[in-house]
């Protein structure tokens, strides 16, 4: 099995999370990092950044989207735009 | 019938009431995509204000070139680029445009490839002394200081929930383009919160 550079699995690590990489890359990957802390950490702290980076949404959505909907629907209406 | 082919009739009746102008489709679309292309063209801008003035003059200007929309891509792609390039444009002629600079993961290793330093942060799956609230704070404060170039991806990526064809009809990006810059991207938010 041809041996990956660090810098290779950490090029890699988007791929392996998005499951976009190949069954050889993600054996390589994983073998990778049984044998290498810093990869390993960097792999973590890149998944948790990565999983929080999705839970930005929520309590960020706009409440009041009511005022911009009653704007562009009064131009479409009244076709004055 | 399968989902796809469904979802696409569903499409094409839609956009075809759109272009005839009816309110009813209109306020279904906007009810639908609105408030996240708001918190989209918020995020991006870093300004409330104006991100509601962007999206208002975006929809407004979508009405009226409706019928230049091809189908080559979804609706919600097309008032995603709207919205991104008139917000791209307002951060541009107010100067605040942040450019990506060195990429960070360039700093990480030697010639051989391996790390020249041991990488920085926390170790082991759950960060020590941060627990998930406050990293969920941390996260999305960098994400707003971001270069706007990572913050765009991540933000249509991460937080919208856009698809790949979706992003790259968004951005005008190839899928290739797509998947280096969401690394590059994810790369920066992480050394932003990790701090290094």
């Amino acid at each position: 099995m041809v041996y990956l550079k660090c810098s290779n699995v950490v090029s890699k690590i988007s791929e392996i999370i998005d499951g976009q990489a190949s069954l050889m890359t993600r054996m390589r990957f994983h073998g990778h990092l049984m044998m290498c802390n810093n990869c390993r950490r960097y792999f973590e702290q890149y998944k948790i950044v990565k999983e929080l980076a999705g839970k930005v949404t929520a309590d960020d959505l706009p409440e009041d989207f009511d005022h911009v909907m009653e704007f562009v629907m009064n131009k479409i209406e009244n076709k004055d735009a | 019938m399968h989902g796809n082919d469904r979802h696409q009739r569903q499409e094409t009746g839609q956009v075809e009431a759109l272009k005839a102008g009816e309110s009813s489709a209109w306020k279904d679309i906007l009810a639908r995509h609105g408030p996240a292309l708001l918190a989209y063209a918020a995020r991006m801008l870093g300004d409330r204000g104006t991100a509601e003035e962007i999206v208002q003059d975006s929809l407004v200007n979508i009405y009226h070139t409706i019928g230049r929309f091809d189908g080559r891509c979804s609706i919600k792609s097309w008032l995603y680029r709207a919205v991104h390039n008139s917000a791209i444009d307002e951060i541009r002629r107010r100067r605040r445009y942040v450019d990506v600079g060195t990429d960070v993961l360039d700093n990480y290793f030697n010639e051989a490839g391996r790390w020249e330093h041991d990488c920085p942060g926390w170790d082991g799956p759950v960060p020590k002394r941060l627990d998930e609230k406050r990293l969920l704070t941390s996260v999305r404060e960098q994400m707003d200081h971001l270069p706007h170039a990572h913050r765009e991806v991540l933000l249509l990526k991460e937080v919208e929930g856009l698809d790949t064809e979706e992003i790259c009809a968004a951005l005008a990006i190839s899928p290739g383009n797509l998947r280096i810059r969401i690394h590059r991207a994810r790369a920066a938010l992480r050394a932003a919160v990790v701090g290094g």
